[in-house]
């Protein structure tokens, strides 16, 4: 580039050198702290061994490249293949977004049996997923989120032809001086990477083995996609002070969530298994979703007043705690399967697929049809969950299988799981609500996915299309290919079929079926669900009909959906206070019952007994749950009044309500 | 050559947090004055949610360690003061002297100073009877206090870090070119038994400091 102009072509050779080695070493700085797939941990993670990518590309040769800017590095395969596409030219930027990628999966752990079912069909899926990150996503739930935006360049001053006359006595003492700056730039590039909030994430992905609801990934490319206001909002910028050559200057700068670190916090903190029975396995939600006097496909939206008025009606079972609060933050902490719950949109609201008590309840059959039955066949799974009150016990194995069920879970970690005295609420809510989507999981997911469609902003979607040109433009302009680490996009649709053969192809998978029609919980229903929301998904992705917005309107939407399927609080309650009262437990019950008239709720009685007997559970659990309560409370209000803001249509008719 | 100075913020620490504290700020600031071929190692932290960077380098590690060794039996002798450890980049130059016998002086170019006050809390003592029920209520005010404090800490030590960054980043030019070694010769002081030391170490560089032109 700008060498043509020096006199000294070896200075002007040199430097441009240094400017690609910079570029080609602040790439491989950010990868090697962001790319789960290198561990620069020396991690032994299973995932980061299967991923195929990091296997053929990392050679533990002489590295050469450590020499510069007296920096070794270790391997990053991720690194080496992006670099090839910027050698090209030291004039294109380096756009590298890291991606936030959330999954269903966390959910499984909590459900020990399952999973236990599970685990060896899953893991037969799951390697695909989990190991390469970026390309490949089993479920379409996934929602993913821009955490970092780093932006290295170098800006050429060619224009400026008179800077560089300057004799070569200068131009010698500049390539030192721009050398020893490039390491110090590099050097607190090095330890800046480390300090942001996803370093925490990257960290704990690598550190535990398990299995968790969110992953990392990257995307290489020479372009900036703009993002929107409410994202930049979001974000913080770091810009490192650029280094200047005798042509131009090395610009390095990042943009990142601060809030990130809250969001990731929270999952991480290890919440005691003990609760998680009670929180996640809401088994309301399904109930009313199977009610056939219900009529299914409302504006869902509509649905969350409904899905409040639940959650209050708890108190007056319970008396205790005045405010039922349901806390997001609990609820995912619960999950703890999911180390980083990072991300508010968690896809669906699962718990409710989850957590279906064997009830038998024909008449619903009717409306759930196809999608009810997929979605008993999560129920199935999730209530083995419900009645071993010792997840400990259980083992919590995390079983890739389990992983989508995990997704459907976290979404709705928050509500409680009261199931009989949600029945006749929740058919009141069904006709209110409406939505299809409700009693099977699978409807809620691509609900979800659907509602941000029309919201515009669902994170994944958006961003894979955007990615997606950015690709091809990449392509088009250096003519290499995009690694496919680095297309995220590629992958989902990709995972979503997989995991849709899978599915099939597990023996589980006919069973759900059956059950689903009854209603009642069905195991191998969930990978069904789980392939329908994913096909759903990806129908509607594909299209990008929509204008996808942003993450947070699709976080509104999932928090609708939550809110909506909260399981009504009463059961759970009543279970708390048996437990509690444990002399009493069974009258409550009884009552309440009766109430429901519905026969799940015997199942339910069962299930709570089960709770009862360990005494912390419960009364963890009613706690935990009232401060859920409240930070739902919180994050409805905030969340209605912005959707209410950004959407007219359709979402502000949830908004409005209470 | 400038002798440029950078005040890092105080932190507010306890006395079982000095040690870490002073390890990442100190071994964060002396990789960025690593500019020869390093082979990073990344530190967590116990305490905090924060990761740091070391050189790898054995001999560096031992000499921050017994430096922080000395300034916690300093403070341990000297409560309830704020206290500074002062590290110095320096290059030597041989110089003819025509007058003291220095052979060797160092020229200052950079010092950092590590503003600490060591608090005196009393933790709530494992004394203290708690409920019986304690599963059901784990928590009290105490701890979360404590972890309120330690959160507060952890965001004060991230931002010092991120001072020492923007630093390093604003202040390129002072840095003497690449030194033969992997970092640049340097010095730890801490205050003294004697609160003069600090004092003796000014001085001490002002006789270091290169003579007047009419001398030479």
């Amino acid at each position: 580039m700008s060498s043509s102009h020096n006199n000294a072509h070896s200075e002007a050779a040199k430097m441009e050198q240094i400017i690609t080695e910079f570029l080609a070493k602040s790439l491989h700085i950010i990868l090697e702290s962001r790319s789960t797939y290198v561990s620069s941990r020396n991690f032994s993670g299973e995932q980061i061994v299967s991923s195929p990518s990091s296997s053929s590309s990392s050679s533990s040769s002489v590295r050469p490249r450590d020499k510069w800017f007296n920096l070794a590095l270790r391997e990053c395969p991720a690194a080496l293949e992006n670099l090839d596409l910027w050698h090209q030219s030291n004039s294109d930027p380096i756009v590298v977004d890291v991606v936030l990628v959330q999954r269903p999966v966390g959910w499984d752990n909590l459900s020990p049996r399952r999973e236990l079912v599970r685990n060896l069909s899953s893991k037969e899926r799951y390697p695909y997923c989990c190991n390469s990150d970026q390309e490949d996503f089993c479920y379409e739930a996934k929602s993913e989120k821009i955490i970092e935006r780093w932006v290295v360049h170098y800006e050429s001053r060619k224009i400026r032809d008179g800077n560089l006359g300057p004799g070569s006595r200068r131009s010698s003492n500049t390539l030192s001086t721009l050398y020893k700056k490039s390491i110090l730039l590099l050097r607190s590039l090095y330890a800046t990477v480390r300090l942001l909030p996803a370093y925490k994430i990257f960290r704990d992905l690598n550190s535990s083995g398990q299995i968790r609801s969110c992953t990392l990934s990257h995307r290489v490319s020479s372009f900036v996609e703009p993002f929107t206001r409410k994202e930049e909002a979001e974000m913080q910028r770091f810009g490192f002070t650029p280094v200047d050559t005798s042509c131009g200057r090395l610009c390095l700068s990042v943009l990142y969530r601060s809030s990130l670190s809250e969001m990731g916090s929270e999952p991480s903190t290890p919440m005691s298994p003990q609760f998680i029975p009670d929180y996640v396995g809401s088994p309301l939600i399904d109930p009313l979703k199977r009610f056939p006097s219900l009529p299914v496909p409302h504006g869902s939206p509509s649905s969350l007043p409904f899905s409040r008025r639940h959650s209050w009606s708890f108190d007056p079972f319970k008396a205790s705690p005045p405010s039922i609060s349901f806390s997001p933050s609990p609820t995912r902490s619960e999950p703890h399967a999911p180390v980083f719950n990072p991300e508010p949109h968690a896809p669906v609201f699962n718990p409710s697929s989850r957590r279906y008590p064997p009830v038998s309840l024909p008449p619903h059959q009717h409306e759930t049809s196809l999608t009810h039955k997929q979605n008993t066949g999560f129920d199935e799974c999730y209530p083995t969950p419900a009645f071993s009150s010792n997840p400990s016990s259980s083992s919590p194995i995390h079983i890739p299988g389990s992983n989508p069920s995990k997704s459907l879970l976290r979404s709705e970690s928050a509500p409680v799981p009261i199931p009989t005295a949600k029945h006749a609420y929740s058919r009141t809510l069904f006709n209110k609500q409406n939505l299809p989507p409700s009693p099977p999981l699978k409807i809620i997911t691509s609900d979800i996915s659907k509602n941000d469609e029309n919201m515009g902003p669902t994170l994944s979607g958006a961003t894979s299309d955007k990615f997606f040109l950015g690709k091809d433009d990449s392509r088009k302009y250096s003519g290499v290919k995009l690694s496919s680490n680095s297309s995220p996009r590629i992958s989902f649709s990709r995972s979503s079929s997989r995991s849709f053969q899978d599915d099939y192809d597990d023996p589980e998978f006919p069973c759900p079926f059956d059950v689903e029609d009854d209603d009642i919980t069905d195991p191998g229903s969930r990978p069904e669900s789980f392939d329908k929301k994913g096909n759903q998904c990806e129908q509607l992705e594909p299209g990008g009909l929509f204008p996808i917005k942003k993450s947070q309107d699709a976080a509104v939407g999932a928090l609708v959906r939550l809110l909506k399927k909260a399981p009504p609080l009463r059961q759970d309650f009543s279970r708390l206070i048996n437990l509690s009262e444990a002399s009493k437990p069974e009258t409550r019950s009884n009552s309440i019952q009766v109430h429901n008239q519905i026969s799940g709720a015997v199942a339910v009685q069962h299930t709570s007994s089960s709770v009862a007997s360990s005494g912390l559970f419960a009364s963890k659990t009613t706690a935990e749950a009232l401060e859920e309560l409240r930070g739902y409370k919180e994050m409805k209000s905030l969340l209605i009044s912005q959707s209410c803001k950004s959407y007219t249509s359709a979402n502000c008719a949830f908004a409005a309500e209470p | 050559m400038n002798c440029e100075v950078c005040q890092l913020k105080e932190l507010e620490v306890e006395h079982f947090e000095i040690r870490e504290v002073l390890r990442c700020i100190l071994h964060t600031i002396v990789f960025h004055r690593a500019l020869g071929l390093v082979r990073p190692k990344d530190i967590d932290l116990e305490l905090f949610e924060i990761t740091y960077v070391q050189c790898g380098d054995i001999e560096l590690e031992k000499k921050i360690d017994e430096k922080i060794e000395q300034f916690v039996s300093w403070v341990e002798k000297h409560p309830n003061k704020k206290s500074q450890i002062c590290l110095s980049f320096y290059e030597v130059k041989s110089k003819q002297q025509l007058w003291f016998s220095h052979k060797n002086e160092r020229l200052y170019w950079e010092q950092w100073h590590v503003n600490l006050t060591v608090a005196q809390h009393q933790k709530g003592h494992p004394g203290k009877p708690h409920h019986p029920k304690v599963i059901v209520d784990p928590g009290e005010s105490a701890p979360e206090e404590r972890s309120m404090r330690r959160a507060a800490l952890e965001a004060s030590l991230r931002e010092v870090l991120f001072q020492i960054i923007k630093f390093v980043n604003e202040k390129k030019d002072h840095v003497p070119l690449i030194p033969e070694g992997i970092y640049f010769p340097y010095e730890i002081t801490i205050p003294s038994s004697s609160d003069s030391a600090f004092g003796m170490d000014m001085l001490k560089r002002m006789l270091q400091t290169p003579p007047p032109p009419m001398l030479s």
